[in-house]
């Protein structure tokens, strides 16, 4: 079992539940154990039913259970206002506001929000020391596979901006003829040594996501759910990351079989359709089926979780000693 | 003023013409030529920073704004070459002083 766990899929399907209850799990087999939640309507508070922050907290109730829920505007602004202090220490007062324009305009660009939760991936996963197991409740499916896509893009770009400007500080080395003075020294040169470092934390992550990293999928036994996940199974296995398996969420319970009514009814034929596509699952997709949860009467929370956390057939302790 | 004295300060104005003549033709032009090199690549690494400065978006933006500070002069410095540039022979023809 790899370090870092992440449950993902389509919006609905009880992403938040199942990776709750399988680090609750995690927890309860011994293993220190922080869930995150990425996605911008977090709803871990709910489960556990008490308020989380930006933070890791200690989970009330639950011994080696600490939680957090990413909050990426929060993280814009900080960047916002760390890059403007840094200009009033190096601009001069003249130039600070032509600048400053440039700076609020790029955290308005639709791509902050994703940076900025990369950004606080990348943080929690440096920071993991304290945790035996990170599990990540996901935004759904399209925006948090298009993050995770982010380490490689995102590297080949900063690679190229270090060439270029690598390139022309060498030029103006070279146009330090006889006694002039270099305009540019490249050991010297902040923007490199900036961009390195950003260069660094990406391939950090990226190396952690392929190496210390797998997905589970979370789906219902309905139609559109199983193509989203087959289609996600397949833009993982573009960025080089596989799919450790499948859990299978909100199966209906099967009437008891001396029940006859209309409800009873209902129940059964919904059961055989879902049985049917259950099958389907297990036959179309080469990931195994690690789960499969019945839908609950009330929202899982408290003793539920528990339960559902039993049903899980992912093995949370079994690498405890070699990781 | 003895004989010596004299060739002293001849050669004084010589050197002087002649290191004069050598900055003229021969540093200075290749001097400015590589600067223009290198302003040139600046440019281009200044448009793949910045890009959205021009309203094309840019997923870096996020984190080259943090580079700004540091790259307040060279912004400003762009920034007017952009606009004062007139051609691309224009700028290359530069380096001919006729």
């Amino acid at each position: 079992m790899e370090k870092f766990v992440f449950f993902g899929g389509k919006g609905g399907v009880g992403k938040t539940t199942v990776s709750s209850a399988y680090a609750l799990k995690c927890a309860s087999e011994g293993l220190d154990t922080l869930v995150v939640s990425t996605d911008p309507a977090h709803s871990t508070a709910d489960v556990f039913d008490q308020p989380f922050g930006d933070d890791p907290r200690p989970v009330e109730g639950h011994d080696g259970l600490h939680a957090m829920e990413i909050d990426p505007d929060e993280a814009v602004d900080e960047h916002l206002m760390e890059t403007k202090r840094a200009l009033a220490d190096q601009v001069s007062p003249a130039m600070v506001n032509e600048i400053d324009r440039q700076i609020e305009l790029a955290h308005r660009t639709p791509g902050a929000y994703e940076a900025a939760l990369f950004d606080r991936f990348i943080d929690v996963m440096r920071g993991s020391e304290a945790y035996d197991r990170v599990v990540f409740d996901t935004a759904p499916t399209g925006g948090a596979l298009r993050l995770l896509s982010l380490p490689d893009f995102l590297g080949d770009w900063i690679d190229r901006l270090i060439e270029k400007r690598t390139t022309s500080i060498d030029l103006y080395e070279r146009a330090a003829i006889g006694d002039r003075e270099a305009r540019r020294r490249i050991d010297e040169d902040p923007i490199i040594a900036r961009l390195s470092d950003r260069k660094e934390l990406f391939e950090f992550a990226g190396r952690t996501l392929d190496e210390a990293a797998t997905f589970y999928l979370v789906l219902n036994p309905d139609e559109l759910s199983i193509r989203e996940t087959d289609d996600a199974i397949d833009d993982l296995d573009e960025y080089g990351l596989d799919v450790g398996g499948l859990v299978v969420n909100r199966l209906t319970p099967a009437p008891d079989d001396d029940e006859h009514g209309r409800g009873a009814t209902y129940l059964r034929e919904r059961c055989a359709t879902e049985r049917e596509r259950v099958t389907r699952i297990h036959e179309n997709f080469a990931q195994p089926v690690v789960a499969t949860i019945e839908t609950r009467v009330e929202e899982v929370k408290g003793d539920l979780l528990d339960e559902v956390a039993a049903e899980l057939d992912i093995a949370a302790a079994t690498t405890t000693g070699e990781r | 003023m003895t004989l010596a004295e004299r060739i002293e300060s001849y050669r004084e104005i010589v050197e002087e013409w002649l290191h004069g003549l050598y900055h003229g033709m021969v540093e200075g032009p290749a001097f400015e030529l590589i600067e223009k090199e290198a302003e040139d690549t600046d440019d281009a690494f200044m448009l793949a920073c910045f890009a959205d400065a021009f309203g094309i978006p840019s997923p870096v933006s996020y984190y080259t704004a943090e580079l700004l500070p540091y790259l307040a002069d060279e912004f400003a410095g762009w920034e007017r070459r952009l606009w004062d540039r007139g051609t691309l022979v224009e700028r290359k023809g530069q380096q001919y002083h006729f």
